[in-house]
């Protein structure tokens, strides 16, 4: 077990805040329906698909003739596209294009959205919601497929490594389906509750772990038994897949987050932190010893070291002082030193863990930040607010 | 948790059969004015095909933090913190529970997680109970005891299935378990839905409405029904004396119905608790709610009752009118009564969960009161279900209200106390309480 040490409680004026406008500029914002539930990347990074809790689903396209990463102007929109308008606080508009970028709206879940997911090749989105409809959108064409599957409460939906299967979580039941024929090729319900997160190994095609009652479960299809479980006795909430595939992560509903070390087959328990954790992220670049695991957890971001003999175990994570309230999204870019944040407190914040500098404030929203995404080329992020604001800025390399 | 506008919620309990599944269906589809969503559990009844149903896994879990009773609910904190994240809020959140579940984590749920405190306030626990079936629940069933014991508000439902007389007496059996909910008789649940939600159970608010006075598990007489009278004299005729004397009183009611029994019999526990009139056979009595102590002895006796008007009077005896082989005269013939409950304590119900209401006047010491709280939980948080007080702490100009669960206390400031007079009033539900040790144990807490 790891403690969190030289916890400490944070002082407003402890730390000092720079702007990172120069560095990371505004560059388009938009409105959601509703809860900014998710963004994600295409693996291309030349789209970003948008969430809202309910309402549309939009997908932005930010490729311009020869794919320019710039916001695509009105009438140069596709014909299932149409141009988006730009809203926000001009003052914080640097460089405030009049239209933003091309968008298609996708169809909404009725019950509300649940969870969305790229295939690995952007060849197409899929969504998933409270309805129980799984729905496959074909970028190219703009047509969908759909999957009507027994209703339950609907929380992921997920691609394995290559794109052949998709696995959706909802009740108590995982159903695995062939992304091609749309058939469900194994159902995974040796569950006592509710799946509430599901992940893919990031390499082996076959395998996916589950956090559900209790903790996390690793299965491998066609087996009706788990292989190997995290069996804390906590409600899990998220789960996370180290991308070098050593480490299964899981939250649950007390402030403490469980890794199974799957080298050593060992499991490891953290505790110490000031509430639930709501956000993970892992660093796969830009330092030499990889990977490294942020996690969330009160307003104090702490950063893991997951390689070596022991990983986390009796090690001193860095801890990231900036937030003065609980942090509810991380992300590092595939292969890039900067986290960002976004938490209650509705800042957005850019730092470089392993240097001893603060952070730089990337925004600062009315209402909390849900989710902050990098592109996969580390260029660019976007955010989400629960307001259902969404922002784009653009890492500037000349600043 | 007084803050309103946090949105509410309302745990409806009730075992298969009660009309639960009846009570949704009214819910979501009457037409009250109020987005209602429901987490209906995956055990329901029937399941309920609707956009606001929400299927859910009772998922319970042990907080880490050491306290025994800090089991909750990990699907709801989870999927109402879903719900809170849509634009199209709702007004209210149904929890339907199993029939087999114990209240106690879901309500917890509502006291430990931040989350869920912040954003939420428990509105009340409400108890569907199948008229019909519930006493064979309550013998056999520690959850179905529990979900009256945990109930703010209890529909009586199906009361065209049981006589009136057997709903009087589960009506005292249910009131020995929780003398504070509020019991409301129906069929088909047909109970208006707003009212419904808004009871405000665990509003501290309402908490000073508390009266432990009429938490008495068992009613002082055995007997009492309602005669529809002729103007003129009544005529009270016993013939046996099992006892040397028995207490009655007689009530003047609106109508010959269960309504106005209920309401006469609230007035005979007050007035039984007084002392009463001795009455040796041929004297007057009056029917005005006076306790009358009827002498007996051999041989024919009577009392008489001069009644002014024509109309329905309420009488209800210490012992069951056969046992005296006691008959109703009027001047021209015998009553029978229009309706008739028995309030004899049924012995073979006595139950383990019961209501243990305090009472005093003037200040309690703060410290000593905390400590006396600390150890009373501490030690038997695991069987006090639920309580509620209203304290007069010295030193504060303010009611110091409190209501929990288990080990878990939600205390508030309240309403000052002003020229009305300081006193405490606290009830516990719970199982084997012993009144007396309580009681005595409380008192040393008064300053």
């Amino acid at each position: 077990m790891s403690r969190l040490i030289d916890h400490k409680e944070l002082e407003e004026d402890e730390v000092e805040i720079r702007s990172a406008a120069a560095l990371l500029p505004l560059n388009w914002t938009a409105a959601l329906d509703d809860y900014a539930l998710d963004l994600r990347w295409s693996p291309d990074g030349t789209r970003l698909a948008a969430f809202p809790s309910t309402g549309t689903p939009q997908l932005f396209n930010l490729t311009k003739d020869g794919g320019e990463r710039s916001p695509q102007r009105s009438g140069a929109c596709a014909a299932n596209e149409t141009a988006h308008e730009t809203f926000g606080n001009p003052s914080m508009l640097t460089d405030r294009p009049e239209v933003g970028p091309c968008h298609r709206d996708l169809p909404s879940h009725r019950g509300g959205n649940g969870s969305l997911a790229w295939h690995p090749d952007g060849s197409s989105i899929a969504t998933f919601g409270q309805d129980g409809i799984l729905r496959l959108h074909d970028i190219a064409t703009g047509n969908s497929r759909e999957l009507q599957l027994p209703r339950g409460w609907a929380e992921r939906c997920a691609w394995n490594a290559d794109g052949s299967l998709i696995a959706t979580a909802a009740g108590k039941a995982v159903h695995v389906i062939d992304a091609a024929t749309l058939e469900t090729t194994h159902v995974i319900d040796d569950h006592r509750s509710t799946v509430t997160d599901l992940v893919w190994h990031p390499v082996l095609l076959d395998q996916l772990a589950t956090a559900s009652d209790g903790g996390a479960r690793m299965w491998r299809l066609g087996e009706t038994k788990p292989f190997a479980r995290i069996d804390d006795g906590g409600a899990a909430v998220l789960t996370t897949w180290s991308p070098d595939g050593r480490w299964l992560v899981t939250s649950d509903q007390t402030p403490s987050v469980h890794l199974y070390d799957l080298k050593k087959r060992a499991p490891l328990f953290i505790q110490g932190f000031e509430t639930k954790i709501k956000a993970f992220a892992w660093q796969t670049g830009g330092t030499p010893d990889l990977p490294w695991l942020a996690l969330g957890g009160g307003p104090v971001i702490t950063v893991w070291p997951c390689f070596g003999k022991n990983g986390p175990r009796g090690a001193k994570p860095h801890q990231l002082y900036g937030h003065l309230k609980e942090v509810t999204a991380l992300d590092f870019p595939k292969n890039g030193p900067y986290l960002a944040s976004g938490a209650r407190d509705g800042f957005v914040l850019l730092w470089l863990p392993h240097n001893s500098n603060g952070p730089a404030l990337i925004a600062q929203e009315k209402s909390e930040i849900t989710v902050v995404r990098w592109s996969p080329d580390g260029l660019q992020l976007a955010y989400g607010t629960a307001s259902g604001r969404i922002a784009f800025h653009t890492l500037n390399n000349k600043a | 948790m007084t803050n309103t506008t946090k949105l509410p919620v309302t745990v409806l309990t009730g075992f298969l059969g009660s009309g639960k599944t009846t009570l949704l269906n009214r819910i979501l589809t009457e037409n009250h004015g109020l987005r209602i969503a429901v987490i209906e559990n995956e055990f329901g009844e029937v399941s309920i095909d609707h956009e606001l149903v929400i299927n859910a896994e009772e998922e319970i879990f042990e907080m880490n933090n050491g306290c025994i009773c800090c089991t909750v609910r990990g699907d709801l904190i989870r999927i109402i913190g879903s719900l809170m994240k849509r634009r199209d809020q709702f007004d209210h959140i149904l929890i339907e529970t199993t029939g087999l579940a114990d209240p106690g984590p879901v309500i917890q749920t509502f006291f430990v997680d931040d989350e869920m405190k912040d954003k939420l306030t428990l509105n009340a626990i409400v108890s569907l109970v199948d008229a019909r079936h519930i006493s064979l629940h309550l013998d056999s069933s520690e959850e179905a005891v529990k979900q009256i014991a945990f109930a703010d508000s209890i529909l009586l439902n199906k009361t065209d299935l049981a006589t009136p007389a057997d709903l009087e007496a589960l009506e005292a059996r249910i009131k020995a378990i929780n003398g504070v909910a509020k019991l409301q008789r129906c069929q088909n649940a047909n109970v208006p839905i707003a009212g419904l939600l808004d009871i405000g159970g665990f509003n501290l608010d309402r908490a000073i409405g508390l009266d432990p006075r009429f938490l008495d598990p068992e009613y002082p007489f055995e007997w009492g029904g309602i005669l529809e009278v002729p103007a003129g004299m009544l005529t009270l005729e016993a013939s046996e004396n099992p006892d040397p004397s028995m207490t009655a009183v007689i009530i003047p009611v609106g109508a010959a119905d269960d309504e106005s029994l209920a309401f006469a019999r609230e007035i005979a526990v007050r007035a039984f608790s007084h002392k009463a009139i001795e009455a040796p056979y041929g004297s007057d009595l009056t029917a005005d709610g006076i306790p009358y102590d009827m002498i007996l002895t051999d041989g024919p006796m009577q009392w008489t009752c001069n009644v002014d008007a024509s109309g329905p009077l309420a009488i209800f005896t210490q012992h069951y009118p056969e046992e005296l082989g006691l008959r109703f005269l009027s001047e021209t013939n015998e009553l029978q009564p229009a309706i008739a409950a028995s309030y004899k304590p049924d012995h073979t119900h006595d139950e383990a969960v019961t209501s243990v209401g305090i009472e005093a006047d003037g200040d309690c010491d703060e410290k000593k009161l905390n400590a006396w709280l600390s150890k009373l939980l501490r030690d038997r948080g695991n069987d006090i279900y639920r309580m509620k007080g209203v304290f007069a702490i010295k030193g504060n100009p303010n009611r110091f209200i409190f209501q929990g669960v288990h080990m878990l206390l939600d205390p508030a400031d309240g309403e000052p106390w002003g020229d009305r007079p300081r006193r405490t009033s606290l009830v516990f539900i719970g199982r084997d309480l012993d009144r007396d040790e309580l009681n005595q144990s409380f008192r040393k807490c008064l300053a």
